[in-house]
């Protein structure tokens, strides 16, 4: 997908299956038939829409003759540290409820700033440790929200 | 029930409490700090912050919220001027003579310039919209399901129309925004849909969760991608602007407010579209157009104003339709419904306090906003400075906590996530964002006033045809989408997104 005519056609391929399987899935959507709208009626219409403009812009990038852009997808290392940093976003997600969002986002703010900036590490821990306290006392003392507190402060 | 001073004081009454004044200069100094910061828009900045507000009552979070907005519209021209980089696609006429201005020394007048564009645009604006906002709104109490339908149907279209050559891409962005919002259950018949037998996915996804992710994890991963580190090397000694400066922006601060208003008022006519009228119009308009992209002081002017007579604008349709007419107004529209408030006709009878409360606060913000920003435009340039290894995972780190506190569910930030990574492709592969954005905010009240038009009508879709309001808003949104498909047929060149609203 070097292209955005590659990508196009590519992408619209994907829309189109995508609809036809959201129109799979609106059959099997049950109950309120007696309304003047049903429930799957909705999901049909958008699936049907997905499917008509997915294969409408993948034939007519399949058609196109002339000038094209290229995408700029970003180099091996670009690349690397987007790949990098959406893992450690998961990470922080899967961490959360069992270490509790103080000490999670300690732990994900101290990596993400050494990763992206590795001569920082003091800065990092220092950054980490006064987000920590911010989201325990500010969020879950004061402001009382129903966030995970962690096995540290339970 | 049209406009009167006495609903004007009373809302001016409760602006005033020491607690919302309090909520909205905090709204205005982290709005210019989101403006300020690289990296995060308005946009992002409201979705970000929006679920956080859930603590404070209904009133001061959306006072707070509107400050964030007009304040970031502001903090937009300091990275502008002082670094060349726009904060918001707004702010890049702003960057073409700021920094021009910057390098002849001339910075701290023209973040003044700007500062007192904004401030006039807005005063104007927020007169303008007290005005209007009610009266318009006496006339939408007459509408039922059908001409809601009518009216949002329009709104979607014209902002797919918007997408310019990009039509069937504005289309399809669209269709994924309803296919999100329709997973779960049904809001007529509480049937589940599209769930697949998880209970997870019961509960639908929340569309704060898609906008934030669509935004700031975008937003972070684009910057990470270019590994964007921001320091600024121009030194901001005085922002006193001199008469000379001043004299020729008079014109333009009131030209510029007029276009900013009365485009903002339009679907889809985002501040990044407006700016750039105004600054054209001010360029056709001097005696001196070669100075434009030189230097000129008017240049800064133009954009600044328009785009804050704009963010302003959006208020009208959105107060006094419930349509959103922008992607930040949609935000503001979700953290309207997050209140259980409905934007409408209905709000200014229903909920008169809140409605000339907020409209009040506009008056004090824009004053705040001036008080703020001149004398902290030295704070504002070292602001600029701090680096994107900190800025990215703090904008994370409050996305997630952002849309974690609106319903407390892991599910939401596993969302965010999926969207962060689908904003990021959408934006690589020219999918404009905004119809996706309002998709997914429309699509519940979208089907309802569907179902519910059906009903009065006994199943005929000629409902929508046969009530002349209806008729019109559908005769515009069929319009708007046949100036897209002709634009498309003539079209010789890959689907490219030609302006994505607010970016």
């Amino acid at each position: 997908m070097k292209t955005l005519r590659a990508a196009d056609i590519i992408v619209g391929c994907g829309i189109a299956l995508f609809g036809i399987f959201i129109i799979y899935a609106s059959t099997l959507i049950r109950g309120g038939a007696e309304h003047r709208l049903p429930p799957e009626t909705f999901p049909m219409v958008v699936g049907f829409l997905l499917l008509i403009c997915g294969s409408a812009l993948a034939l007519k990038s399949w058609r196109l003759r002339g000038a094209d852009l290229a995408i700029k997808w970003p180099d091996g290392e670009g690349a690397r540290t987007i790949l990098i940093t959406l893992a450690s976003v998961a990470c922080y997600i899967v961490l959360l409820n069992p270490l509790g969002l103080p000490l999670a986002s300690f732990l994900y703010i101290a990596f993400s700033i050494w990763y992206l900036k590795r001569s920082k590490w003091l800065l990092a821990i220092a950054i980490s440790l006064i987000t920590a306290a911010i989201s325990y006392y500010l969020f879950i003392r004061l402001l009382g929200l129903s966030f995970p507190a962690g096995f540290l402060f339970e | 029930m049209g406009f009167s001073f006495e609903y004007l004081f009373q809302g001016f009454a409760i602006a005033l409490t020491w607690q919302n004044l309090f909520w909205a200069a905090v709204g205005c100094f982290i709005g210019t700090l989101v403006g300020v910061l690289p990296g995060i828009g308005p946009v992002s900045g409201i979705a970000i912050l929006l679920p956080l507000t859930t603590v404070l009552p209904p009133t001061s979070a959306i006072i707070m919220m509107a400050s964030i907005y007009y304040g970031a519209m502001y903090g937009g021209s300091t990275t502008a001027i002082v670094v060349n980089i726009p904060g918001e696609a707004s702010s890049v006429p702003t960057a073409m003579d700021g920094y021009q201005l910057a390098k002849q020394g001339k910075a701290g007048p023209a973040l003044a310039v700007a500062a007192i564009g904004s401030f006039i645009a807005g005063t104007i604006s927020v007169i303008a919209l007290t005005l209007f906002a009610p009266t318009l709104a006496q006339f939408a109490v007459v509408f039922g399901p059908p001409e809601y339908f009518a009216l949002m149907f329009m709104g979607l279209s014209l902002v797919i129309s918007l997408s310019g050559r990009a039509l069937l891409k504005g289309i399809i962005s669209t269709a994924l925004g309803l296919t999100a919002a329709l997973v779960g259950q049904d809001p007529l018949t509480g049937a589940e849909r599209l769930t697949f037998g998880s209970v997870t996915l019961t509960v639908g996804m929340d569309f704060i969760a898609i906008i934030v992710g669509l935004f700031a994890i975008t937003e972070v991963m684009v910057n990470v991608e270019q590994r964007i580190t921001t320091i600024s090397e121009v030194e901001v000694k005085n922002w006193m602007p001199t008469w000379d400066d001043l004299k020729p922006c008079w014109g333009t601060f009131l030209r510029s407010s007029a276009v900013g208003f009365l485009l903002g008022l339009l679907p889809g006519c985002a501040p990044s579209v407006t700016s750039f009228v105004a600054y054209d119009l001010e360029k056709r308009v001097s005696k001196h157009p070669e100075l434009f992209g030189n230097g000129a002081m008017e240049g800064v002017a133009a954009p600044e104003t328009s785009n804050n007579a704009t963010s302003t604008a959006g208020f009208v349709p959105l107060f006094s339709f419930g349509l959103p007419t922008a992607p930040s107004m949609a935000v503001l529209l979700g953290g309207l419904m997050m209140y259980g408030l409905q934007p409408g006709p209905m709000l200014f009878i229903q909920n008169p306090d809140f409605v000339w409360a907020v409209i009040a606060s506009m008056y004090i913000g824009n004053v705040m906003l001036l008080v703020l920003n001149l004398p902290l435009i030295g704070v504002w340039v070292r602001i600029v400075r701090i680096p994107f290894y900190i800025l990215g995972p703090m904008i994370v780190f409050c996305a997630l906590v952002g849309t974690y506190s609106v319903r407390f569910q892991t599910f939401d930030i596993w969302v965010m996530l999926i969207f962060g990574v689908i904003g990021y492709f959408m934006r690589k592969l020219g999918f404009p964002i905004a119809p996706m954005v309002l998709a997914s905010v429309l699509a519940q009240m979208l089907e309802t006033a569907l179902g519910q038009s059906l009903l009065i009508s006994q199943g005929s879709p000629l409902v929508f045809f046969t009530r002349p309001i209806a008729a019109v808003f559908m005769v515009l949104a069929f319009l708007s989408i046949g100036r897209g498909i002709w634009a498309q047929v003539k079209a010789k060149a890959p689907e490219v997104v030609t302006d994505d609203a607010e970016y």
